[in-house]
């Protein structure tokens, strides 16, 4: 508003033109193509989509072929998931609510998992019946909710004065950092049974889950380890010298402050995790992109590649930026900072 | 006694660890005995007997596994190399765009970044090549005449011949990397004291002097570690090649290993051409690197 | 008297760096306050952080509060000596993501493993003793440095220490800061805390020292009271330090 407010006034137009004549010809080209680019847009949306191939098939992008009669579950599932999340970015007010959003967030992921696959009361529904946004929000939590923990403790491990675990930790995150995920993923399918003993078989959902976790929990090493690398020596010092053991130190003082650090950082390992199940579209998962590719080989939606790329796309550009939100919403809960912040800048 | 006892933590937990290795590796041999597969190398001389689509060298199916899995190096180190300039390219444009005093340069390479960081690349990846350029007509349009022809086939540039697979994965790698590449730009510009940028302006430089004699230099220690870590990524990311059909190393280790059922050996294969790149990678960063700091 | 610290012949050199310490002998007798004085890098931050074993020695021993340390560093001692010395740093070291009520009651709930109710009704009595009553729910960067430094004391306090060592703990203060900071440690000095501080500021040794140990390059030069030490130090090193401080 302000610039055009600025630049549609007559007299500084000519001012600009004069001052900053290279500025005023790239505006007007971006201005042009801006124009241009939108038009495409636009008479793409009225003339050429044809949007059925979406909303014929709401229900196969959200759960997949989950039987129907008991989408309920996957369904009230997503549903508290999303409302969750809302209440979380607007509900400020100080509260019960409030103080029970954490622990309401730790129930999402094993209530999640007991309504897809059944558990008491409910019919076991198989791994390989899930799919769609169901199936790629359960891989993205479970592999997250593994890989964090694991993630920590190598960090941890990394930093050890014993040197075998400091080195084994230290092979352990180079090596899986220097491997494309697809290979993990791809790997994880062919040998984990090969690792395992043979009467033991586990489904390819959690194959996928434990590839995603041992993969991630190398980045969040690293991320950690920044995190710790941050806090100053002196904290460490002042921590021995209250006499807080080692274990203490690391919990109470050293862990609470990388984490903190550590949160852009993980925010975006979350969001890449999320992004990257897609992966498992191409090793057979019908996740929310695997889903979309088996409708595009449906000959009645043949063709109408744009459509769903750019519904899907609106999907995970949702998610994404929704985990940055609360992402941002747990770092300004967890900075006592903020306060000061916000007074400094009612100041300035 | 104090080397002892950590000593003896160090012994448990070896032993902890060869024990998992050891059970994990039992399994190995017992699964490799019961399918009757053993790990050798003897299958890499044999022909591979599939086509390759993308061939820098002289390839025929009835050439060797080993020759072709070179030549999908070859492929995935081309990519890897071109969108690297790319996106570099890219990345600065849109980092240096974002401190711009221009708001509508700035809003387009804030949008530009929000965007693209968002969507999965595996999803841009199918955009590129199948809406893009299978999309294409199949007989060639001739934009600016002879110079330049497209198809859903090909890429034909003064006389070159590029196939549509390539492009797809070019713009994809290049479009998703110079997003995070702008993000490392950006946090290296503004890395550098504020009292920088005031003090170049009051000594009379505009601001894209300003820029390129006096923040960028300062800022590139905190931009090339950044920069190291997103050409390692954008090595990684090469290998969803596979989702739009480009034979780099990975699609055909896959094939190699569909065929041979040599999944350990093709694992091992796979690992250490990756090594080889990321070397490379690091390597030459590392070398830029010293550069730069002895121009500091 | 009994003394508190018994430093004999220490001796401490940092790798590929010069010797630290080099044959220091002090001793610190109950209730004394130690004022330690010396140009920067003369090895006095070294040696009070030896006192808690927050620096190993290489040669000599060190015995605080009836416990001895010497050149094997054992963890365990060093340990039972932490839980009953308190140490106050130049730059106030307060953890930043815990509250100021938190921050003091931290040690002594998770090492003493005293009652949590008892400890924060004690710590709020010392933050009031220190005059910071009304801080105790905000966080340490809400605090100006002198309030910090305050914190930082009652954190030592709240463990009840025997001896409380202080390495500079005005130096990163606004010169405006100073004197509150003094004020409550010449508080404790008065209810006979034994406290070992390296300080510059003159006119605290004057008031409160018992004595003041003046090191040079790892070595301690001069021990004298107060008194004398300021109208006219014995060694020749230490009057000019003096005149370019005064
Ligand atoms: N961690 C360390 N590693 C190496 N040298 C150190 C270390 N700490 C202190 N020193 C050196 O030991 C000497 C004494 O330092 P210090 O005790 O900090 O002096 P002061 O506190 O009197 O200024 C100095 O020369 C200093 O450079
Ligand atoms: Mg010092």
């Amino acid at each position: 508003m302000k610039f055009i407010k600025k630049n549609l006034n007559l007299f500084s137009l000519k001012r600009w033109i004069r001052n900053k004549p290279v500025d005023f010809i790239v505006t007007m080209f971006l201005m042009l193509l801006i124009l241009w680019v939108a038009t495409l847009i636009v008479s793409w949306f009225i003339l050429e989509a044809n949007w059925n191939v979406v909303s014929d098939n709401l229900d196969l992008y959200a759960i997949g072929s989950y039987p129907a009669d008991q989408k309920w579950r996957p369904m009230i599932w997503m549903l508290s998931l999303s409302t969750l999340t809302i209440i979380t970015l607007t509900w400020r007010r100080k509260g019960i609510l409030q103080k029970s959003l954490p622990w309401i967030w730790i129930l999402m992921l094993p209530s999640g998992l007991v309504l897809m696959a059944g558990g008491p009361g409910l019919i076991p529904v198989a791994s390989h019946k899930w799919g769609g946004l169901a199936l790629t929000l359960i891989l993205a939590l479970s592999s997250a909710f593994i890989a964090m923990p694991l993630g920590i403790l190598l960090a941890l491990g990394r930093r050890s004065k014993l040197a075998i675990i400091k080195y084994s930790c230290g092979i352990y995150i180079d090596s899986m950092r220097s491997v494309p995920l697809i290979a993990i993923l791809f790997f994880g399918q062919l040998l984990i049974p090969l690792f395992l003993p043979v009467e033991f078989d586990i489904n390819r959902v959690v194959r996928a889950i434990l590839a995603f976790a041992v993969f991630a929990a190398a980045y969040v090493a690293e991320d950690v380890r920044g995190g710790l690398q941050a806090i100053p020596k002196t904290q460490v010092e002042a921590a021995e010298a209250l006499g807080l053991n080692p274990k203490q130190i690391a919990i109470l003082i050293m862990l609470p402050q990388a984490l903190r650090t550590a949160i852009p950082a993980l925010t975006n390992q979350a969001i890449g995790l999320l992004q990257n199940t897609s992966l498992m579209a191409i090793l057979g998962l019908v996740e929310l992109l695997g889903i979309s590719r088996s409708l595009l080989a449906n000959p009645n939606f043949m063709g109408r590649y744009l459509e769903v790329y750019v519904w899907i796309a609106a999907v995970y550009w949702l998610i994404c930026t929704s985990m940055a939100l609360l992402a941002r919403r747990l770092e300004q809960e967890l900075d006592p900072n903020i306060l000061t912040i916000k007074s400094n800048e009612i100041s300035n | 006694m104090r080397i002892p006892k950590s000593f003896l933590y160090q012994l448990i937990i070896a032993f902890i660890i060869s024990c998992i290795l050891g059970v994990l590796f039992n399994n190995l041999i017992v699964n490799l005995i019961r399918t009757g597969i053993g790990i050798n190398f003897k299958w890499l001389m044999r022909p591979a007997g599939f086509a390759l689509a993308e061939t820098s060298l002289p390839y025929k199916p009835s050439d060797t596994y080993a020759w072709a899995l070179f030549i999908g190096w070859i492929n995935s180190l081309k990519v890897i190399l071109f969108s690297l300039i790319l996106a570099t390219l890219l990345g600065i444009i849109a980092g240096t765009a974002r401190s711009s005093s221009n708001l509508l340069v700035k809003s387009i390479s804030s949008l530009y970044v929000a965007l693209i960081r968002q969507i999965p690349l595996l999803l841009q990846l199918f955009f590129w090549y199948f809406v893009a350029f299978l999309s294409l007509p199949n007989t060639p349009l001739e934009p600016i005449g002879k110079l330049l022809s497209l198809s859903n086939q090909s890429l034909r540039i003064a006389g070159v011949n590029i196939s549509v697979e390539f492009c797809a994965l070019l713009i994809g790698l290049t479009i998703f990397t110079g997003a995070s590449i702008a993000e490392v730009v950006r946090g290296g510009l503004n890395s550098v004291n504020r009292g920088q940028w005031e003090s170049f302006r009051s000594l009379g430089l505009n601001e894209r002097l300003g820029l390129i004699h006096i923040i960028i230099p300062q800022s590139l220690p905190a931009i090339i570690p950044g920069l190291t870590s997103q050409y390692l990524n954008l090595a990684k990311n090469s290998t969803l090649a596979i989702a739009v059909g480009y034979a780099d190393i990975y699609a055909v280790s896959d094939t190699t290993i569909t065929q041979t059922g040599r999944a350990i050996e093709g694992f091992i294969i796979l690992l250490a051409s990756f090594l080889v790149l990321n070397l490379l990678i690091t390597g030459s960063m590392n070398i830029l690197n010293k550069l730069v700091m002895r121009i500091k | 008297m009994k003394s508190v610290i018994k430093a004999k012949g220490v001796v401490k050199t940092f790798q590929g760096g010069k010797k630290a310490l080099d044959e220091v002998s002090l001793e610190v007798g109950k209730g004394e306050v130690t004022v330690i004085m010396g140009p920067s890098g003369s090895g006095k931050s070294t040696l009070i952080r030896t006192f808690n074993g927050l620096e190993s020695i290489d040669e000599g021993i060190i015995e605080v509060l009836g416990v001895e340390l010497d050149s094997y560093h054992d963890e365990r001692k060093v340990m039972r000596i932490r839980r009953r010395v308190g140490m106050v740093f130049q730059q106030f070291n307060l953890f930043p993501h815990l509250s100021i009520i938190d921050n003091i009651t931290i040690a002594p709930i998770k090492v003493q493993k005293r009652n949590k109710e008892e400890v924060a009704s004690k710590a709020f009595q010392l933050l009031a003793q220190m005059g910071i009553a009304e801080h105790a729910m905000k966080f340490p960067s809400q605090l100006s440095g002198g309030e910090q430094q305050r914190v930082a004391i009652a954190r030592a306090l709240a463990m009840e220490p025997e001896l409380i060592l202080f390495d500079e703990p005005t130096s990163a203060l606004d010169p405006e800061r100073v004197k509150e900071v003094l004020d409550a440690m010449k508080q404790l000095a008065n209810n006979g805390m034994t406290m070992v501080v390296v300080t510059h500021e003159i006119g605290f040794a004057r008031e409160v020292a018992d004595k003041v140990v003046f090191m040079d390059e790892g070595k301690i030069v001069e021990i004298s009271a107060p008194e004398d030490f300021f109208s006219h130090a014995q060694n020749e090193r230490s009057r000019r330090f003096l005149n370019q401080m005064m």
